[in-house]
């Protein structure tokens, strides 16, 4: 368990540094960090169901300017190794475990934004430092200053992780005897919902005149040529 | 300037470049971490002044040097991927200056200012609005079929525009300074960033098709019924535009779902004690 608990703790934090910090090159999406995570924990099929539920979830809410959007980096690599660790503990598999461990990460993943938020608020201890330094004539300090904001972004990042896998460790084995059975009814519909309400909130969202006449155009005609071929 | 103007190297026509190519190349992977100290005060601004340092070390040199660092390290905030272009085209305003080619019209710093806004609504709209989407649409196809390659799918259908901008507009920016606006324009970002987004629709429309015409089969489901989802569809993007959070609405959604699964269970186990199943 310390091993996966690590090994999603790395991945967390490179990603969590992809996501604002360094790089941008999206291996802080869903879709890639939580089948990256459950590779290297032996099940990137996990992974791979995971990304595709929480990619489009908070696809619509754009980085603009100061807006911080909720973690679903961190909810994603979280759900992953809480799904990977609960399977092996509570000897269960399907996809009810990981779905539960979704519905609990979720909401947790709102404290993403919190330490992001402190992060960046953080961070403007650093401009203070770069002006005296500048003052002083000392540019090497200065540009140690904008590298230091690296350190505030990493704590953020570990801190949500800590913070859901810790929520998830608690409450998963209590809660996974009264709702395993239940959720088996429903938890195919429910991992088809996941990524259709994500849909539907960029559809809601996404600047484009007949957005909706143009979304339904596509899935009527794609709908009747998957049922003619 | 024929050749400048269409990308070629400004080396080979002949333009004295101050900043040598080690150094922008330099400059360009600094770009990388431009949001490092990313802060509500100041945003990308400390980040401008990491990047644009090496630059500025070969033009400048001891208090003259300190005055403009200063200068950088104010605010300042663009789209992550246009910055690039920003920057190399500050420098290359810098250079002019140091080489004694002034504008009276318009300073780097004013320069940087004037262009952050647009280029940031430019970018947000091209990449954040489209292109993630598209790209993400265009994975989660391969990922529901259970293609492990999907993420990496992702990466290369999402990363090959970035990765054109940060290359080829940082060099135009370096290249053309002021002008490197006419080629923004010339190219209408904007027109790039509403095909983008309507594309982007086009695929989810598909991938939403995809998704439950599999789920249906797959729980044995008669394949018409698919349609009805539209009806959903349509509410939940009629309840999205009130601004409802997505949390909330995964939750209120899988929750109904559950509960409706519940009863559902109950009724079957009624009915079958009935012997009506």
């Amino acid at each position: 368990m310390v091993a996966s608990l690590t090994i999603g703790a790395l991945v967390s934090l490179v990603c969590g540094l992809d996501r604002v910090a360094i790089l941008q090159i999206m291996i802080s999406r869903p879709i890639v960090a939580a089948p990256l995570t459950a590779l290297l924990l032996g099940e990137p099929l996990i992974g791979l169901q995971i990304g595709v539920m929480v990619e489009l979830l908070w696809l619509a809410r754009l980085p603009v300017g100061a807006a911080i959007p909720p973690d679903d980096t961190q909810v994603a690599i979280s759900s992953s190794v809480l799904a990977i660790i609960m399977a092996k503990t509570l000897s269960a598999s399907g996809t009810e475990l990981f779905l539960l461990c979704l519905l609990i990460a979720i909401p947790l993943g709102k404290v993403g934004q919190y330490f992001d938020h402190y992060a960046r608020q953080y961070n403007i201890r650093l401009t203070k430092k770069v002006d005296s330094a500048l003052e002083n004539g000392s540019l090497l300090t200065a540009e140690l200053q904008h590298l230091r904001g690296l350190g505030s972004f990493s704590l953020a990042a570990i801190g949500t992780y800590a913070v859901i896998m810790l929520g998830g460790l608690l409450t998963i084995p209590l809660l996974w005897p009264f709702l395993q059975h239940p959720l088996s009814h429903s938890s195919g519909w429910i991992q088809l919902a996941f990524p259709l309400v994500g849909i539907a909130v960029i559809l809601g969202t996404i600047n484009v005149s007949r957005a909706l006449t143009l979304f339904c155009t596509s899935f009527g005609m794609a709908f009747l040529l998957m049922w003619l071929v | 300037m024929y050749l400048v103007w269409y990308g070629f190297s400004a080396d080979v026509v002949g333009v004295e470049m101050a900043i040598p190519r080690k150094t922008r190349i330099y400059i360009w992977f600094r770009l990388l971490l431009l949001q490092a100290s990313w802060n509500f005060e100041r945003l990308q601004g400390i980040g401008f002044f990491y990047c644009l340092l090496p630059g500025l070390k070969k033009l400048y040199s001891g208090e003259k040097l300190l005055t403009v660092s200063r200068k950088y390290a104010g605010y300042f905030n663009t789209h992550v991927y246009l910055a690039p272009m920003v920057a190399g085209a500050v420098l290359k305003l810098e250079e002019d200056r140091a080489q004694g080619i002034v504008d009276p019209a318009l300073e780097a710093d004013d320069f940087k200012e004037m262009v952050a806004a647009p280029y940031a609504a430019i970018g947000d709209a091209l990449f954040w609005g489209g292109v993630r989407p598209l790209a993400a649409g265009v994975a989660l196809f391969f990922a529901i079929k259970g293609i492990l390659w999907a993420p990496l799918i992702f990466l290369l259908v999402y990363n090959i525009l970035p990765m054109w901008f940060r290359t080829v507009f940082f060099a135009r920016g370096y290249r053309q300074g002021m002008r490197s606006v006419e080629f923004i324009q010339q190219h209408r970002l904007p027109d790039w960033a509403i095909h983008t987004k309507e594309a982007a629709v086009v695929v989810l429309g598909g991938l939403s098709a995809f998704m439950v015409y599999s789920h249906l089969n797959q729980v044995g489901l008669p394949s018409w019924l698919g349609m009805l989802t539209l009806i959903p569809m349509v509410i939940l993007v009629l309840v999205a535009r009130q601004g409802l959070s997505p949390l909330l609405l995964i939750l209120i959604t899988g929750g109904s779902i559950f509960l409706i699964g519940l009863f559902g269970a109950d009724m079957i186990c009624l009915l079958e004690s009935w012997g009506l199943k």
